[in-house]
C-alpha cells in the first residue's frame, strides 16, 4: 500500500471564458519521488500548477494536503502547508537584494522587523544550495537570466518545503546551471520531498523522474512510473498521435530569390547578425529560450531601433525604420504572446480582422461597412473561424485567437511572413492548420521567417533553421541535416562557432 | 559565529547601499543647488538658517513621501493636497479647544490614516484605477474641509507653532524623525513586500506576499503623512486654511518623479524622492531670492516636470515597444 | 445581405439598444427633468431647459477632446487651462483690421491646437504618462496666464462673440448650433472613419496597435490636438456668453468634461465608448449641477457630492471593467 500523496488533486476542473483548459484531471505527488508533468503548450501544465498551489480555485474538484481536502485554497495557506512553486515566469523584484527576493513572503521577524541577520544566513544557505555564490545583497535587477532563475529556486527552498513545484526550471539555465540543479534535486528526493518536475526536455524527465503524468488538452492521457517507457511513447501520450502526421508533406519551392538580406544586424541583445530570407522557404528560428529570437523579427519589423552594415529590403536599401515602412515593404508580424500583442481583445472579431487595413487607409476617408463585413466574412470563412464575428475576440479559445491573429495579416497579402512561436498555447487541430497554411504560403512565394520554442516544428516544416545563441546566429542547418539533436546542440553550444549563412 | 562568517553575511547595510546607486547624479545637482543657495543667502549655515529651511522643506517633503509610497506600490494619488487641507483644518478647529494639541494630533493621524486606507480599500479591493478614485476623493476631502472650516482661520496655539517653526530647528529634527519612521516601516515583512507588490503583483501573490494588506498599508501611510504635513503647515501659518494644500498634489508628484520614483510601481527609492523634494525646495527658495514673480514658479515647475520626465528618455536608449 | 454575412453580423435587436449606455444616459436625463419639474415649477419650462441645454453645449465641447482622449487611453488634465487661454487670449489679440473678430477666434483656435499638440507630443515622444504631460502643461500654463492677464478680467466685444454668446438662429442658440455640427462632425470621425478605429485600437492596446501598423504616435497627437481645438471652442464660446474672459474661468470645466464622458459610458481605462454618450452626459451633468445649486448646497456640501458621483459612476462603470 502507497503511503498517502503529501499533495494530490482530485478530478479537478477549470475553465476561462468558457473554454475548458482542465477537465477531470487527477494528480498525487508522493514523498521522495520526483514527478513528471508532461504536457505541450497549452495542455494545461501551468493551470493545474496554479490550482496545486492555491493561485487559481478550482471550478470542480479538490486540492488535498496529507490527505486533507483544501477549500478555497490561497497561496498563503499552500506556503504554509510546505508546498513551494518555482514559476517559469521570473517573479523576482529587481531593486531588492537577492536575500530580500528569496526571504519575501516568508521573512523571518523579531520585534516585528524583519531579522536581517537571520534572514542572511538562512538566504546564504539556500543559495549554497544551488550554487549561488553571488553577494547577498546583490539587487537581482543586476542578474543576468540564468541566475535569477537560480535565485527563483532558492527562493522556494528557503521554505524548506514538503513539496516543490519546479515550472520548466531549466530552460534558461546553462549546462553547468542543470548539473547543480539535478543533483540537488536528486539529494532532495532522498530527503523524502515530493518533486512535481514540468520540462520540455524528455532526456531530462527520463534520467530524473520516477513517475510521470502526461496532459493532453486538459485530460490525464497517462499516469504511470516512467520505468520501461520510451520517450516516443511519451510524445505520441502528449500529441496523441505520432508526430509526422501534424505536419504537411515537405515540396521544395521552385522560387528561392532572396527577399530581404543584412549584414551585421545589431540591436538590444543582438550582435552581429548575418542572415538572407528567401521567397518560397519555411526559415526557423531555433535556439533556447530568450537568446535574442524576439528581438531579431521585431527589428527585421522595425519595432526595434536597430542597425546593419547593409540591409535589403524586397529591393529597398535600409532596416525599416518603422512597422508602417515594414508593413510597406510587405513584411507581417504576428507576436507570440497574442493576448497583449497580437489582439485587441475587448473589440469584435471582425473588427480585428479589418485592423491593418484601417490602418494603411487614409485617416479621414469613410469606412465602407458592408464592403468591411464582405470581407470579414470571407476570412473568417477561409480560416474555419465559427460564428458571431460582433463577438470580442476574448471570447474565443486560443486556437481561434490566433487563427483571428494569422487572418487579419491576409488582406495585405504580405511577402515576408514574420511569426513568433504562432502554435504557442494552441490545440493540436489547430496546429495542423497553421502547418498547412505556413507550407502552402511558401508554395505561392512568400518568405516565412518562423521563430519556434517547440523544436519537432522547425525540423518538420522548415527549409533551413537558424539557431541563435546570447543574440547571435550560431549555426544555420539545412534540410538536409536538420534534427532535433542538430538544433538542440547548436543551441547549448555544443558545436564549435559557425559564422552564420 | 567568527569573523569571516559575519562579514559574508551581512546584509542590511550592503543592500542599502546598493539602492544608492543611480542617485548619484541627483544628489550632485542638489548639492550643486545647495551651494548656490548658501552663497547667495549665507545665513543658511546658522542654526536659524537651517530651522528656516527645514520648515519649508518639510511639508514638501513629508508629501513627497506620501506620493512615493503610493508610486512604489503601482499607484497614485490626485487627493494628496486635499488631504493636507484636511489636516491643516482639524489642526486648527481642535488643537486650541477641549481636545487639546494631542486630542487634535491624534484626530488629524487617525483622519489622514482612515480617508488613506479608504482609498487603499477601495483602489485594491474593487479593482479600481488609483487615478480617478483619488480624484473622486479629493473632491470628498477637500468637500469635507470646507464643511470643517468654511473659510481660513481656525488658531493653532502659540507655543505650537512657536516649538514647530520657530527659531529652533526642530522642523529638521523633524525631517530626520519622518526618514526614521519610513527606515522602520521598510524593515517590517509588510512594507518591504511593497516594492514586490508594485513591481509584479501577480507573481508577489504566488510568492505568497501579502499583496492587497501590503497595497492598503501603503495608502494608509500615505494619508498619514499628508495630512501630518497639513498639521505642519498649520502650525506654521498659526491658522487652518480650506485651500492650503492644493498645490501639494502637484509637486509632491514632481518631488517623486524628479527622484526617479516610477509610474508602473516598484522603480526608484525614497531617498530619490526626498532628493526631490529637497531640489524642488531649494529651487523655489533660490527663485524668491532672485526675485522671480510668484507666478513664474508655475512656469518653472511645468518646465521641470517634463524636463524630469524627458531626461530618462533621452539618456537611456530603451526598446521602441 | 447574404445568408452567410447575416450568421457573422447579426442585426442588433432593439432591446439590446436600450440597454446601451448613451440611450441610458439619455433617458436618465429626461427622467430627471420630469421628476424635477413636478418638484419645482418653472423647471419644466421650454425657456429653462433650453438655457440647460445651452449650459449642456460648454461642457459638451469641452467633453469632444476629452472622449477622443479617454477613448485613445489617456486623458487631459490641461483642458480647464487650455479654456481659460482662449477666452483670456481671443481679446488680447483684438486687431483693428479685424472687424468681425474672426481672424482673432482662428488664432485663438490655432494657439489651442497647437497646446493641445504640444500634449500629444510630450506623450508620444517623452512618453510622459497623459496625467503628468497635461497637468504640467495645465501649471505652465497657469503661470503664463497669470503673467499675460494678471488677476483682472478682461472684456472682448465683437460680433462673432456676440452671436455666439446671444444669437439664437431659428429659436435655437448659437452655442447649441456650434455644438450640434461639432458633435455630428466628431461621432463622423470615431465611428466611420479608419482614424477613429485607430482611436479605439489605441485605447484598448497600444502595442497592439503598434504591431498591426497603426501609426500610434500619430494618432496620440491628433486625439491631444483634438482637445486641444475643442476646448479653445468651448473657451470663446464662454467668452461670448460671459461677455469677458479672466483668469480661472476654465477651471470648472476640466472635470466636468471627464464626469459627462465617463456618465456617457466611456471606459475610463480606454479602448470602449462614444461621444454619442457624453452628449446626454453633458446635458445630465449641468441638470445635476443646477439642482445642487437650487438645493442652496454650500460649496463644501457640492465637492463632496461631486465626488461621490464620480466615484459611483466609477464603481458602475468599474464592474464592467472587471468583467474584461
Amino acid at each position: 500500500m502507497t503511503p498517502a500523496p503529501t499533495l494530490a488533486a482530485r478530478g479537478v476542473s477549470k475553465s476561462f471564458f468558457g473554454n475548458a483548459v482542465l477537465r477531470e484531471v487527477s494528480i498525487a505527488l508522493q514523498p521522495g519521488r520526483i514527478h513528471a508533468l508532461l504536457g505541450e503548450n497549452g495542455a494545461g501544465k501551468s493551470t493545474l500548477i496554479n490550482i496545486l498551489s492555491g493561485a487559481l480555485l478550482p471550478d470542480a474538484g479538490a486540492v488535498e494536503i496529507d490527505g486533507r481536502v483544501f477549500r478555497g485554497l490561497n497561496p498563503r495557506d499552500a506556503h504554509r502547508a510546505g508546498i513551494a512553486v518555482v514559476q517559469q515566469e521570473l517573479g523576482l523584484t529587481t531593486q531588492l537584494s537577492i536575500a530580500e527576493n528569496i526571504g519575501i513572503g516568508a521573512l523571518p521577524r523579531r520585534y516585528g522587523l524583519i531579522d536581517y541577520r537571520g534572514l542572511a544566513r538562512r538566504a546564504r544557505a539556500a543559495m549554497d544550495l544551488v550554487g549561488l555564490n553571488e553577494d547577498l545583497a546583490t539587487p537581482v535587477g543586476d542578474l543576468p537570466l540564468g541566475r535569477r532563475q537560480m535565485v527563483e529556486i532558492a527562493r522556494a527552498l528557503f521554505r524548506e518545503p514538503r513539496v516543490l513545484i519546479l515550472d520548466e526550471p531549466t530552460s534558461s539555465l546553462s549546462a553547468h546551471e542543470v548539473e547543480t540543479l539535478t543533483a540537488l534535486l536528486d539529494r532532495l528526493r532522498a530527503k523524502g520531498t515530493a518533486i512535481l518536475y514540468i520540462s520540455h526536455r524528455l532526456n531530462e524527465v527520463m534520467r530524473l523522474c520516477q513517475h510521470v503524468t502526461v496532459l493532453k488538452d486538459g485530460v490525464v492521457t497517462a499516469d504511470r512510473p516512467i520505468e520501461g517507457v520510451e520517450a516516443a511513447d511519451l510524445v505520441r501520450l502528449m500529441v496523441g498521435r505520432d508526430t509526422g502526421h501534424l505536419f504537411p508533406a515537405w515540396t521544395p519551392s521552385a522560387d528561392r530569390d532572396p527577399i530581404i538580406q543584412v549584414s551585421g544586424l545589431s540591436s538590444g541583445v543582438l550582435r552581429d547578425i548575418d542572415m538572407s530570407i528567401r521567397r518560397g522557404e519555411v526559415l526557423g528560428i531555433g535556439g533556447l529560450v530568450g537568446q535574442g529570437q524576439e528581438d531579431l523579427l521585431l527589428s527585421l519589423y522595425g519595432a526595434l531601433p536597430a542597425s546593419a552594415r547593409t540591409a535589403e529590403f524586397n529591393r529597398q536599401r535600409n532596416l525599416p525604420a518603422s512597422v508602417r515602412r515594414a508593413n510597406a515593404l510587405g513584411l507581417a508580424y504576428v507576436p507570440a504572446d497574442r493576448k497583449r500583442e497580437g489582439l485587441h481583445l475587448i473589440h469584435a472579431i471582425g473588427w480585428n480582422l479589418m485592423l491593418p487595413s484601417l490602418a494603411r487607409a487614409f485617416s479621414l476617408s469613410l469606412r465602407d461597412r458592408s464592403k468591411e463585413r464582405v470581407l470579414a466574412t470571407a476570412l473568417a470563412d477561409r480560416f474555419a473561424i465559427k460564428g458571431d464575428l460582433t463577438r470580442q475576440v476574448r471570447a474565443l479559445s486560443g486556437g481561434n485567437q490566433q487563427k483571428v491573429a494569422l487572418a487579419k495579416w491576409t488582406p495585405a497579402e504580405p511577402q515576408v511572413w514574420l511569426l513568433n512561436d504562432p502554435t504557442r498555447g494552441v490545440d493540436v487541430e489547430t496546429k495542423r492548420e497553421i502547418y498547412a497554411l505556413l507550407r502552402r504560403l511558401a508554395s505561392e512565394g512568400k518568405a516565412i521567417v518562423l521563430s519556434s520554442s517547440d523544436t519537432p516544428e522547425l525540423v518538420h516544416l522548415c527549409d533551413r533553421v537558424a539557431v541563435m545563441r546570447e543574440g547571435r546566429i550560431v549555426a544555420t542547418i539545412e534540410r538536409e541535416a536538420l534534427s532535433e539533436g542538430a538544433i538542440v546542440a547548436a543551441a547549448m553550444g555544443a558545436d564549435p562557432l559557425r559564422t552564420a549563412a | 559565529m567568527n569573523a569571516i562568517e559575519s562579514a559574508s553575511l551581512r546584509l542590511y547595510w550592503p543592500a542599502q547601499r546598493q539602492r544608492n546607486r543611480g542617485a548619484g547624479g541627483l544628489l550632485i545637482v542638489v548639492a550643486a543647488f545647495l551651494a548656490l543657495y548658501a552663497y547667495l543667502f549665507p545665513g543658511l549655515l546658522s542654526v536659524g538658517g537651517v530651522a528656516k529651511f527645514a520648515q519649508s522643506w518639510l511639508p514638501l517633503a513629508m508629501v513627497s513621501m506620501a506620493q512615493a509610497i503610493l508610486m512604489l506600490a503601482g499607484g497614485v494619488s490626485l487627493a494628496i493636497g486635499a488631504m493636507v487641507s484636511l489636516g491643516a483644518v482639524i489642526a486648527a478647529t481642535t488643537m486650541a479647544g477641549p481636545l487639546g494639541v494631542a486630542g487634535g494630533a491624534a484626530l488629524v493621524m487617525i483622519a489622514g490614516l482612515g480617508v488613506g486606507a479608504a482609498c487603499g480599500v477601495i483602489v485594491v479591493r474593487l479593482g479600481l484605477p488609483a487615478i480617478v478614485v483619488t480624484l473622486a476623493a479629493s473632491f470628498i476631502v477637500g468637500g469635507a474641509a470646507l464643511l470643517i472650516l468654511p473659510r481660513p482661520g481656525g488658531t493653532i496655539p502659540a507655543w505650537l507653532s512657536d516649538l514647530l517653526a520657530g527659531d529652533k530647528p526642530v522642523a529638521a529634527w523633524l525631517v530626520i524623525a519622518v526618514v526614521v519612521f519610513w527606515k522602520l516601516y521598510l524593515a517590517t515583512p509588510l512594507g518591504l513586500s511593497l516594492y514586490a507588490a508594485g513591481e509584479n503583483p501577480d507573481a508577489a501573490y504566488r510568492a505568497g506576499v501579502p499583496v492587497d494588506a501590503a497595497r492598503i498599508l501603503a495608502y494608509a501611510v500615505s494619508g498619514l503623512l499628508a495630512t501630518c504635513a497639513g498639521l505642519f503647515v498649520a502650525a506654521k501659518t498659526g491658522s487652518g486654511d480650506p485651500v492650503i494644500g492644493e498645490a501639494f498634489t502637484l509637486n509632491s508628484i514632481a518631488a517623486a518623479v524628479l527622484g526617479g520614483v516610477g509610474f508602473l510601481g516598484g522603480k526608484g527609492a525614497m531617498r530619490g524622492a526626498l532628493a526631490g523634494s529637497l531640489l524642488l525646495s531649494v529651487m523655489i527658495n533660490v527663485m524668491y531670492f532672485l526675485g522671480f514673480p510668484p507666478v513664474a514658479h508655475y512656469i518653472a515647475q511645468g518646465l521641470i516636470i517634463i524636463g524630469a520626465v524627458a531626461l530618462p528618455e533621452f539618456s537611456a536608449r530603451r526598446r521602441a515597444l | 445581405m447574404n445568408p452567410g454575412e447575416a450568421v457573422r453580423f447579426p442585426k442588433v435587436r432593439p432591446r439590446a439598444l436600450f440597454a446601451s449606455r448613451p440611450v441610458l444616459t439619455f433617458l436618465i436625463v429626461v427622467a430627471v427633468w420630469i421628476g424635477a419639474s413636478f418638484v419645482k415649477p418653472g423647471f419644466g419650462a421650454f425657456g429653462h431647459l433650453r438655457y440647460l441645454v445651452e449650459l449642456g453645449a460648454v461642457v459638451g465641447l469641452a467633453a469632444i477632446g476629452q472622449t477622443f482622449v479617454v477613448i485613445a487611453g489617456g486623458i487631459d488634465l490641461s483642458v480647464g487651462a487650455i479654456i481659460t487661454v482662449s477666452a483670456v487670449g481671443a481679446p488680447l489679440v483684438a486687431l483693428a483690421f479685424d472687424e468681425s473678430g474672426a481672424f482673432a477666434a482662428l488664432i485663438t483656435l490655432a494657439a489651442a491646437t497647437v497646446i493641445g499638440v504640444l500634449n500629444g507630443l510630450g506623450v508620444a515622444f517623452l512618453r510622459a504618462h497623459p496625467m503628468i504631460m497635461t497637468l504640467a502643461m495645465a501649471t505652465f500654463l497657469q503661470g503664463l496666464l497669470i503673467l499675460l492677464a494678471g488677476g483682472s478680467a478682461i472684456s472682448a466685444q465683437s460680433p462673432l462673440l456676440e452671436w455666439l454668446g446671444s444669437a439664437r438662429p431659428g429659436g435655437v442658440p448659437a452655442g447649441v448650433l456650434v455644438w450640434a455640427i461639432a458633435s455630428v462632425l466628431s461621432l463622423l470621425a470615431l465611428h466611420a472613419t479608419p482614424f477613429g478605429a485607430r482611436v479605439f485600437a489605441l485605447g484598448a492596446n497600444s502595442l497592439a496597435a503598434t504591431l498591426s501598423g497603426v501609426n500610434v504616435p500619430a494618432t496620440t497627437v491628433a486625439v491631444y490636438a483634438i482637445s486641444g481645438l475643442t476646448a479653445g471652442m468651448t473657451g470663446l464660446l464662454l467668452l461670448g456668453m460671459n461677455g469677458q474672459g479672466y483668469v480661472g474661468i476654465g477651471d470648472p470645466y476640466l472635470l466636468s468634461s471627464i464626469a459627462a464622458v465617463v456618465l456617457g459610458g466611456t471606459s475610463i481605462l480606454g479602448g470602449s465608448g462614444t461621444y454619442a454618450g457624453s452628449i446626454p452626459g453633458a446635458v445630465l451633468l449641468v441638470t445635476i449641477t443646477g439642482l445642487i445649486t437650487v438645493v442652496n448646497a454650500s460649496p463644501g456640501w457640492r465637492s463632496i457630492l461631486f465626488g461621490s458621483l464620480i466615484l459611483a459612476l466609477l464603481l458602475i462603470s468599474g464592474r464592467e471593467a472587471r468583467r474584461r
